[in-house]
């Protein structure tokens, strides 16, 4: 085919495109992983026991809230990454926050406890289960952005993979808090960060393979 | 692009033309020997179409194009080499009237065509007799198959890029 019959066959075809289709792309994606994640949660874990009192704790709106924070500052980094020549802006920078107030509120916990208290708030009962969950809950969300990422125009596939990750592994958290029972921020700051990092890392690798659209 | 976008047509196809021009450019500067130039001009110019969702209204059209026909260069740098080197017009050649029909050998070519044709997914395969050998509109084609015409023009033009890939530009001449 010539390039100016391409052209006109092209142009030919170009129905009204309505705006905000990468930011409904990116929360159907998101979405529905998020939906995926909390079947994951449900059959394979099921809610804490005590959630009924636990919602009533802060401790837990803390993990909720850190998790599902991350997750959704990353959402945004992501559908601004799906369009071709688009900067990460100020939505990179944001990601550090949470990670701040939880580490802050880890490093106070520490130094109002008493020494031999620390090992247990550090490690609390599940550290060496918890990131791996979180990795496996959080696989359905990374699958959904990935699939909204390819129908869009990511161009460059690394740090759209790293967003991919860290949202998929903010929701998978935040989905995995309410199946887990522990209560301590140094143990949030240390181990949900460990396991939202792995889902990253996921992302990455996956990014500059999965991501490749033509 | 606003115009396209909103689903005029007229202004729509200026912007693409006058956009490959500058593709053309581009690409005669950056493109090493072995990639053809208008195949990548081409290559963008579907995706520009295809994924015009995500221009961004308040961004420079220009940066958002380049992205994309950097995107293309390295993503053709990367698959590489020497199968971008046969453009889809020389596969067109095997559909031509005249190579089918009024010459002695039509038969022949008639059953070439079949197993050349074999190497395509069944999906691509079907198009391409559609809209190529049955003379069917794209229009009729996407209802046929239930897809939009955008995705029956691209299928059928990526059809006949691999075709051309496989049965170098040679052999397609001699018809």
């Amino acid at each position: 085919m010539r390039t100016d019959e391409l052209i006109a066959s092209l142009a030919a075809d170009a129905p009204r495109v309505a705006p905000g289709a990468v930011a409904r792309r990116v929360a159907l994606g998101v979405g529905l992983g998020a939906v995926g994640s909390a079947a994951v949660m449900l059959a394979w874990l099921g809610p804490r026991p005590d959630l009924a009192q636990a919602v009533a704790t802060p401790m837990f709106w803390m993990k909720f809230a850190y998790a599902a924070a991350t997750g959704l500052i990353a959402a945004v980094l992501l559908a601004r990454l799906a369009r071709p020549a688009a900067r990460a802006g100020v939505a990179a920078a944001a990601l550090a926050a949470p990670f701040a107030v939880v580490a802050a509120m880890a490093v106070a916990r520490l130094a109002q406890a008493p020494p031999e208290a620390h090992r247990d708030l550090l490690m609390g009962h599940s550290s060496m289960i918890c990131p791996w969950r979180i990795l496996v809950i959080g696989l359905p969300v990374l699958a959904g952005a990935v699939w909204a990422l390819r129908g869009l125009a990511p161009t460059r596939l690394l740090p759209a993979g790293l967003a991919a990750g860290v949202c998929a592994g903010g929701i998978g958290a935040a989905v995995y808090a309410v199946a887990c029972n522990e209560t301590s921020a140094p143990f949030l700051a240390i181990w949900y960060t460990l396991g939202m990092a792995i889902v990253t890392a996921v992302g990455a690798l996956a990014g500059s393979r999965l991501l490749r659209w033509r | 692009m606003l115009a396209g976008l909103a689903g005029e047509a007229g202004p729509y196809r200026r912007l693409l033309d006058e956009l490959s021009g500058l593709l053309r450019a581009y690409y005669s500067r950056r493109c090493p020997p072995g990639l053809d130039v208008e195949d990548l001009v081409q290559e963008t110019l579907i995706a520009v179409h295809t994924r015009r969702a995500t221009y961004d209204t308040g961004q420079p059209f220009t940066a958002w194009a380049y992205a994309i026909a950097r995107y293309k260069l390295i993503d053709a740098l990367r698959r590489g080499r020497a199968h971008l080197r046969a453009p889809a017009e020389e596969a067109d050649a095997l559909f031509a009237p005249d190579g089918l029909r009024g010459s002695a050998g039509a038969a022949m070519a008639a059953r070439d065509l079949e197993r050349v044709m074999a190497g395509l997914n069944p999906r691509t395969r079907s198009l391409i007799r559609d809209v190529k050998i049955a003379g069917l509109s794209t229009r009729e084609a996407a209802e046929k198959h239930g897809m939009t015409e955008t995705a029956v023009k691209v299928a059928v033009h990526r059809g006949l890029k691999s075709l051309g890939e496989t049965y170098g530009g040679s052999n397609l001449d001699e018809d």
